[in-house]
């Protein structure tokens, strides 16, 4: 994976929270960097290429009124006033290479200074086991700080480890192991039998870059939602706001001052495709 | 009416493939090549200007001018030679690039005629640009991919959309008296995606700094985008003739209608 900087930008060492999505059911992480590059108006320093990343290319994604800012699937933003960095991820990685994906992201957040990293993913409503909607929509953490995953911290919130993380489960494990290794080496899974419902979440691209962070000895807190396919963007403003209480930020001070709030991306008028054409009815 | 249940997901939802770290990756293929005629030129080529046409009305029109040579080929080995005709032909699986007569400076027209796959598209990227072909200026033909278009596309209307990069905007700011490449274009919509090899062209010329466009023109098939194609290629290159003969709308009425088969097997040749 290599960095390319925008012409005249430097990053900024400030800048040591890196904030990331990781693919996931909803798009829901990669809808919630949206809105947070957006609302804190971000600006590009670069662009991350890498093999493995399919390619697109699109209008700027954010606006006000794009006009032809070439948008690249995978882009550094910052945020100087929020010491943040910000990461997105436009489109999927190539079948079987998510593991080495999720190593080269571990790489440039270690080799740029990253000191803590913030993953955004969501989890898949079918699966969620014990429903809990009695205080609203749940958010649920995984936390390098503690080796079963937890963080005290996170725990203040109301927010819940995910219970299906379990270090010495097999899956994970085996992603531990991949992850600490140097080379990149067949992700076959080391034994035979049938993946079982324990082996689902570690199968996940968010429990890739999770380990490949963790193996890096990065801070990472990993922050996850339960959605089912559909109009995303309310999980994405759930997610983008439990991020904010993480790091101590809140929209009304993005920019240093009271004039901020939330701003929605210029590209989510038409994220769900174009109205319906009403001259049917 | 297509069944819910099992129609295939639009391309902003993923497959579970896509989602599952313990899938096996794709067999490896061996990087393609390229071959040039002889005698074979000093490397790296450096174009003035590459032309890389993609879509069906771009490789018809540039098929037919006759003011090309035809100087090398981008081979892809998984791509077979089966039916392949001695002569460049529409319907080969090819990847073949042209130096234009007559040009003040070298201008190279590739036209890709076979299927590059998206986890392909990064490595033929790099083939075309950057390495043995330096271009100072690319310009890409393709079709609007109707699956990540966001807006409405009617086949009754005939457009085009471009993507520049940042070198090629600031060309254009500069105001030094180049060429205002497709300068009647709209920008492509904010929202809507392009993906696969014309994404990873034109991304390969942003991150190496060249100046690049991305056309897209709709409909894919059509006399009407042929005439549209036709005349943004005379607004980048003047003085040359893109004139068809006669029976030149026949005969890519034609060419659509084979191009445009949903069955491609290597059985039929």
């Amino acid at each position: 994976m290599e960095f390319v900087p925008e012409e005249g930008k430097l990053p900024n060492k400030d800048c040591s929270t890196l904030l990331l999505p990781a693919l996931s059911i909803g798009n829901v992480g990669q809808l919630a960097v949206d809105l947070l590059v957006s609302s804190t108006r971000a600006e590009r320093i670069g662009y991350l290429d890498d093999l493995f990343v399919l390619p697109c290319v699109g209008n700027d994604a954010y606006g006000p009124i794009p006009c032809g800012d070439l948008a690249l699937p995978l882009e550094a933003y910052e945020s100087s006033s929020n010491a943040l960095t910000l990461v997105q991820q436009r489109s999927p990685v190539m079948k079987g290479m998510l593991v080495d994906f999720a190593k080269h992201l571990a790489n440039f957040a270690s080799t740029t200074g990253k000191k803590h990293v913030v993953l955004l993913s969501s989890l898949d409503f079918g699966r969620w086991q014990k429903i809990d909607m009695s205080s609203g929509p749940q958010i649920y953490y995984l936390s390098s700080v503690n080796p079963d995953g937890t963080d005290h911290h996170c725990e203040q919130f109301g927010w819940k480890r995910l219970q299906e993380y379990d270090p010495a489960q097999r899956c994970w494990k085996y992603l531990s192991s991949l992850a600490e290794e140097n080379s990149m080496r067949d992700n076959n899974l080391p034994f035979d039998d049938e993946l079982e419902e324990e082996d689902y979440y570690p199968s996940l691209p968010f429990a890739a870059v999770f380990s490949c962070l963790k193996a890096k000895g990065l801070k990472v807190t990993c922050l996850l939602c339960y959605c089912s396919e559909g109009d995303n963007i309310p999980d994405a403003f759930n997610l983008a706001e439990a991020a904010c209480k993480l790091l101590g930020l809140s929209p009304r001070n993005f920019h240093g001052d009271e004039s901020g709030n939330w701003l929605i991306p210029f590209s989510w008028k038409t994220v769900y495709g174009p109205p319906p054409d009403l001259s049917i009815f | 009416m297509e069944d819910v249940l099992t129609e295939i997901p639009p391309p902003s939802r993923f497959f579970q493939e896509d989602l599952n770290n313990f899938v096996p990756p794709l067999p490896s293929l061996p990087l393609p090549f390229l071959v040039f005629s002889n005698p074979k030129p000093s490397m790296p080529l450096r174009p003035a200007f590459l032309i890389i046409a993609l879509s069906s009305p771009s490789l018809y029109v540039l098929h037919h001018m006759s003011s090309k040579t035809l100087i090398g080929s981008l081979i892809l080995p998984e791509t077979s030679f089966s039916g392949i005709s001695a002569e460049p032909s529409l319907g080969d699986k090819s990847c073949n690039i042209y130096a234009l007569n007559g040009a003040d400076n070298l201008v190279l027209l590739v036209l890709v005629q076979c299927n590059v796959t998206a986890e392909r598209s990064h490595t033929v990227a790099r083939m075309l640009i950057g390495e043995d072909i330096v271009p100072e200026r690319v310009l890409i033909l393709d079709s609007v991919q109707s699956r990540n278009f966001r807006g409405k596309l009617s086949a009754d209307e005939t457009l085009a959309f471009k993507l520049e990069t940042s070198a090629e905007r600031g060309a254009l700011a500069g105001g030094s008296g180049g060429s205002l490449m497709l300068k009647g274009l709209h920008y492509f919509p904010s929202g809507s995606m392009i993906d696969g090899l014309p994404a990873a062209l034109l991304s390969r010329c942003q991150l190496r700094n060249i100046k690049g466009t991305l056309c897209v023109s709709w409909p894919e098939f059509g006399g009407s985008v042929v005439a549209l194609v036709k005349s943004l290629l005379l607004s980048v290159l003047p003085n040359l003739d893109f004139s068809l003969k006669g029976e030149g709308e026949d005969q890519y009425a034609k060419f659509s209608r084979i191009k445009d088969q949903p069955f491609d097997s290597e059985l039929y040749t």
